[in-house]
């Protein structure tokens, strides 16, 4: 009986824990090189 | 030179931009003659819209939902919440008028492109999903797609809503369906389905998006009869999806944050495989109306009087065939579109 108690003890911490990493995520990895030009005039010719 | 009588039916949020738009003193490069007529069913809206415009646009309202517009009246754009202008564009063209419709739900346009034939017979053009996405997605696709050689694949993804109609709108399409087309036909995926992070014009920067019930293939596939994939996606937050099954309690802003448009397009140039990313950065609802207003300026310019006419029918706006003189006046407008450069698979 106890064994049982502390298996989904267990499973309800790991649970716990694998929500709150879910949710929080991690920073995007930015790109290193490269970025937004504005489309102009000859551009839209 | 004779006056374009346009009418915008729907005052809400969008169809008072659109006006506002209208109004400008300069289209393509020229000073229109123009009169416009805006419909309204509130009587509430009435007042409102006199401050704002006062003897400048005729007013009207249209209790009924069965807007009663004068002959004259040659362009109507449909500014009513998604899933309403089927019935007011089917009406309007068997009148014989130019219709744009702003509904980006994709039930909506399967049923709007439908009406292709109709259109045909009585020679007049039926622009379906001028707004932000679809719309201004179409736009920069087709535009992007004449920097390859062949386009085998296009990726659309957008960021945020305009108004409490296109936020309810969104929530919608990110509960329904998706339907990509994948290799020649149509695939079915569940929405919030395929998490993708997509990185938009800063400052909104990279986003999860979701796959969802987007119209933006469905105006997209016909234009580009040869393409392998097309797919869209919304940008959602881990929040909305959890809160996905559950009724909203609280009510939409009255007009959204800024929005972003993310347009990816893949294929071959000079024999090598190539890609091009175009992205555009502003309020939905502003960008919206500044499309629609824009492709109805257009039906009245100088321009199309000098070249062949647009040819009558159903399409999106990738396949008006204007898409570079829409986006230089989109951009004198200050709906400005930016390319991304750099490395690949940003």
């Amino acid at each position: 009986m106890r064994g049982l108690q502390r298996a989904v003890l267990a499973l309800g911490l790991g649970l716990l824990v694998s929500v709150v990493v879910r949710f929080l995520g991690g920073d995007a990895t930015v790109p290193s090189t490269g970025g937004w030009r504005e489309l102009s005039g000859p551009d839209l010719r | 030179m004779s006056t374009q009588q346009i009418a915008v039916i729907g005052a809400g949020i969008l169809g008072v931009r659109i006006t506002r738009e209208l109004l400008g003193p300069r289209a393509f490069g020229e000073s229109p003659n123009r009169s416009i007529t805006i419909v309204t069913r509130r009587n509430d809206r009435l007042n409102l819209l006199r401050n704002q415009f006062g003897s400048s646009v005729s007013m009207l309202i249209d209790q009924s939902g069965d807007a009663q517009l004068p002959d004259e009246i040659t362009t109507v754009i449909i500014a009513r919440a998604a899933g309403e202008q089927y019935k007011i564009a089917q009406q309007q063209l068997s009148l014989g008028r130019d219709v744009i419709t702003t509904t980006d739900d994709p039930v909506e346009v399967q049923r709007l492109l439908k009406l292709h034939a109709s259109a045909t017979s009585v020679g007049k053009t039926l622009v379906v999903g001028a707004s932000f996405a679809p719309g201004l997605s179409c736009l920069l696709a087709s535009h992007a797609s004449t920097l390859l050689d062949r386009v085998d694949e296009i990726h659309i993804a957008r960021h945020g809503a305009a108004g409490p109609a296109c936020a309810a709108q969104r929530l919608r399409a990110l509960r329904g369906t998706a339907t990509d087309w994948r290799d020649g036909s149509w695939v079915k995926r569940p929405g919030f389905s395929g998490r993708e992070l997509c990185w938009f014009p800063d400052p909104i920067g990279a986003r999860d998006c979701y796959r969802a019930a987007l119209a933006d293939p469905l105006l997209l596939v016909p234009v580009f009869p040869k393409i392998e994939r097309v797919t869209a996606r919304l940008a959602a937050t881990r929040r909305d999806r959890v809160l996905a099954p559950f009724p909203v309690w609280l009510p939409a802003p009255s007009e959204g944050g800024i929005g972003a448009l993310r347009v990816e397009l893949r294929g071959e140039r000079a024999g090598e495989r190539e890609w091009v990313v175009y992205g555009a950065l502003d309020r939905p609802a502003v960008a919206a109306a500044a499309t629609a207003a824009v492709v109805a300026l257009w039906f009245g310019s100088a321009q199309l009087l000098t070249s062949s006419s647009v040819s009558p029918g159903a399409t999106g706006l990738a396949g008006l065939g204007a898409t570079s003189e829409l986006l230089a006046e989109l951009a004198l407008r200050g709906v400005r579109a930016a390319v991304f450069e750099g490395s690949q698979g940003s």
